[in-house]
């Protein structure tokens, strides 16, 4: 049986978790009209309503914008590497969105592929995921459309349902979930359950099918549909960067001659440099081409090869490209060029 | 070095080859004794020691930077020395803001026969940082803390926009149908559109969403491809052409340019605008509420209220800030004045800046973005409007632009005949700051 919890005792308990030591992080407002997921250092910042979702994603907790791999040093004898520290210390993220819990599963299959990643993996073992139901959503929410829903479970630790009153119903899934909450697993996760009928009707409208989208993106390779969609695109990295599901990392040497650190950062498609080769050869030469990539990504390549959809729908690739491009303005011109 | 744990600074010197380093080869010759704290880098020409370069130095250990060169009049190029104090009076506005300690950066003028200024100077500089202690590389400074729960920001104003987008339109359709373009670059109804037929002139709309400088895009090869263009301009995105045109960027009779005049769409991008109207589009669609009238508090307000916070809490605002950063890159590619092919930040032979996003690499990108724009930013606010994490870029350009206004009178792209700000000098630009 899930059990109620109030917002106040909610912030209380969060409270207890920092004063235990533990890294607790949730959406904060930043500065006025930006809320990010931020480590808190208190409850009081904690923001559990009065906002769509926040401008990044929790996937910055398990995969961090920049990583320090490892350290070498170069000296008469050659080169030495040398482990960094490996402690992940326990995480809590509070305030999560189903749309964000559910990119961790999705990239869990990224990270375990080929090789298993450690680093991902020693994080994403010390993370809880407190996820709180959508009861709002904006003209850019889509999560409908790709088999999730405002109160969907995937990827969760525990769900927090409003209830009314200022309170939640909580629904453990997991033994780590539960063990914050000091109760018993309510429920088994189903990984790929399909969510239920009135969880999707309290949602955004559903706006296409992604099957559909995969054969546009396969039938239409050289289309020109791509460059003359992609004509505003300025080639910054900020869908794929706040986007929860986006993975593509650089990896770089930073240091001096006698030694230094390799480290894994953040890289995106939409940046002319990502494909560019020294030769100066950039075999995605345009920004057609790199739209295309990352519809063709998210909606065809991925699901071919794991079986799931590179795509959360929680709308922030639109939200914060500054020229109103993204996955559902650029998905819906697909559906109206092939209704047409 | 001495017995005792007195600190011993480390201070970068890049100097000319033809002025101070003769100047230091004198002092050397003639058995002057100066402290052997300072690391002398000898280069070219003081004009071709970047901003970059003292960035650099400061990241990997240097407690102080000097930078020195030949006397005004003196310099073996002509005018390279000319050419740095200018740049080094803007340098200096925009590290005041980010709270940098700019009494660890030192400028002299030394010539080939002045052997004993040059001791007297590396033994000034070695007794000040001495006095100042180490330097803390802004990786390890306290970062603020976040302010709470203050209110979400407002929706633009509603105004009406119908008559605006009519007008618009008509104008598109006409060029389309004229021949005179094969696009119009214009707002549509959820960002920019590219209208090459005249039947779809009626996609381009004027709203509170048309925040977009569209002149970003005369930059981009898809869009150059398309053929001869109209874009549509506010009275800031304006300001932009001109810059782009006195940089041979693009020529004004090969551009048509639709102006509307505007009245403010959004805070706080339009907050201290005074360029509602545009000035020198071929056509321009009016409205009697945009009148270009100065902001009643200046056009610095918000910068002077943040500069007023002492110095340490700037530092740690920036770095509260810098922290947020993702290096989307998202504030280079909106930006119109951003047309390099290859950006230093994309540079890797050597590595100019780090491409890490952590807040020594975030620190470089940011006063590196910021000078390059030195003088040739005009307030357009999009690299604020873009950036995903909420970065007031804004002050650091307010900086830069307060700079150039009040040590030069010089405010970028209001007038195309005006000789630009940076590339030029003048012999009377103030050197209150060099010894």
């Amino acid at each position: 049986m899930s059990h109620r919890i109030s917002r106040d005792d909610l912030r209380k308990r969060a409270g207890e978790w920092i004063a235990a030591g533990k890294a607790v992080a949730g959406p904060v407002q930043v500065k006025p009209g930006t809320v990010l997921y931020a480590p808190l250092a208190s409850t009081e910042a904690l923001l559990l309503d009065g906002w769509i979702r926040p401008a990044n994603s929790i996937k910055e907790f398990v995969f961090p914008r920049h990583e320090a791999l490892y350290a070498y040093r170069i000296d008469g004898a050659g080169i030495t590497l040398d482990d960094l520290p490996a402690e992940m210390p326990e995480q809590i993220i509070i305030g999560a969105h189903p749309c964000d819990a559910a990119a961790l599963p999705i990239l869990d299959k990224l990270f375990n592929w080929d090789p298993r990643d450690d680093f991902f993996n020693r994080r994403r073992e010390a993370t809880t995921v407190i996820t709180v139901a959508c009861t709002a959503h904006d003209e850019q929410c889509f999560c409908t459309s790709v088999g999730l829903s405002p109160a969907a479970e995937r990827g969760s630790d525990v769900l927090l349902v409003d209830a009314g009153g200022g309170g939640y119903n909580v629904r453990c899934l997991t033994e780590k979930g539960a063990a914050l909450f000091g109760a018993a697993v309510d429920s088994v996760v189903h990984d790929n359950s399909s969510p239920a009928a009135a969880e999707i009707d309290a949602g955004p409208k559903r706006r296409f099918d992604p099957e559909a989208v995969a054969v546009f993106a396969k039938e239409h390779f050289e289309d020109p549909f791509w460059r003359e969609h992609a004509l505003g695109c300025v080639g910054c990295g900020a869908c794929a960067y706040t986007c929860p599901v986006c993975h593509c990392f650089d990896i770089v040497d930073e240091g001096n001659p006698r030694g230094g650190v390799r480290a894994r950062n953040w890289d995106a498609c939409q940046i002319a440099l990502f494909t560019l080769h020294s030769s100066g050869h950039n075999p995605r030469p345009a920004q057609g081409a790199r739209q295309r990539q990352r519809i063709y990504h998210k909606f065809f390549m991925y699901p071919e090869k794991f079986g799931e959809t590179l795509c959360t729908g929680c709308g922030n690739c639109a939200r914060n490209c500054p020229v109103g491009l993204g996955v559902l303005p650029l998905v819906s011109e697909i559906c109206h060029a092939e209704s047409v | 070095m001495s017995g005792t744990n007195q600190f011993e600074p480390k201070i970068v010197a890049f100097v000319c080859n033809w002025c101070t380093y003769l100047g230091a080869d004198l002092a050397g010759t003639a058995r002057l004794e100066y402290p052997v704290n300072v690391r002398i880098i000898r280069l070219p020409c003081t004009g071709r020691i970047d901003t970059n370069l003292v960035v650099k130095a400061f990241e990997i250990g240097a407690d102080a930077v000097l930078v020195s060169g030949c006397h005004p009049g003196d310099c073996h190029y002509s005018a390279g020395n000319y050419h740095a104090r200018r740049r080094w009076m803007l340098f200096r506005g925009l590290l005041d803001v980010v709270g940098f300690e700019t009494r660890r950066l030192h400028f002299t003028w030394i010539s080939a026969a002045e052997g004993r200024k040059f001791q007297q100077v590396i033994a000034e500089i070695t007794e000040q940082t001495r006095a100042l202690g180490p330097y803390l590389p802004y990786e390890t400074q306290a970062a603020a803390a976040p302010p709470n729960g203050t209110a979400l920001h407002p929706n633009a104003p509603g105004q009406d926009f119908a008559g605006a987008s009519q007008e618009l339109r008509a104008t598109a359709r006409r060029l389309l149908e004229e021949g005179k373009v094969k696009v119009v670059i214009g707002h549509g109804a959820s960002g920019p559109v590219f209208i090459t037929r005249p039947e779809d002139s009626d996609r381009l709309e004027w709203n509170e969403n048309s925040l977009a400088n569209l002149t970003v895009y005369l930059k981009r090869p898809e869009v150059r491809a398309l053929g001869a263009a109209a874009v549509v301009v506010k009275g800031c995105d304006e300001r932009a052409l001109v810059v782009l045109q006195q940089e041979s960027q693009f020529r004004r009779e090969d551009l048509q340019v639709i102006g509307v005049a505007c009245e403010g769409l959004g805070q706080p991008k339009c907050e201290a605008c005074d360029t509602h109207r545009p000035r020198f589009a071929d056509q321009t669609i009016s409205s009697a509420a945009a009148q270009n009238a100065a902001p009643a508090d200046g056009r610095y307000a918000e910068l002077e209220r943040f500069l007023e916070k002492p110095r340490e809490e700037r530092l740690a605002y920036w770095s509260a800030e810098f922290d947020r950063c993702l290096k989307c890159y998202a504030c280079r590619q909106i930006c119109p004045m951003c047309y390099c092919e290859r950006c230093l930040a994309d540079k890797n032979r050597p590595q100019a800046i780090d491409t890490s996003p952590h807040r020594k690499g975030n620190f470089a990108w940011h006063l590196s973005r910021a000078i390059h724009l030195a003088g040739r930013c005009v307030s357009c606010d999009e690299c604020t409007r873009a950036c995903p994490a909420g970065i007031d870029l804004r002050l650091l350009n307010l900086a830069l632009a307060r700079a150039a206004e009040t040590q030069f009178g010089y405010r970028a792209g209001m007038d195309p005949a005006v000789e630009p700000v940076v590339g030029a000098y003048s012999l009377q630009d103030k050197e209150d700051f060099i010894r």
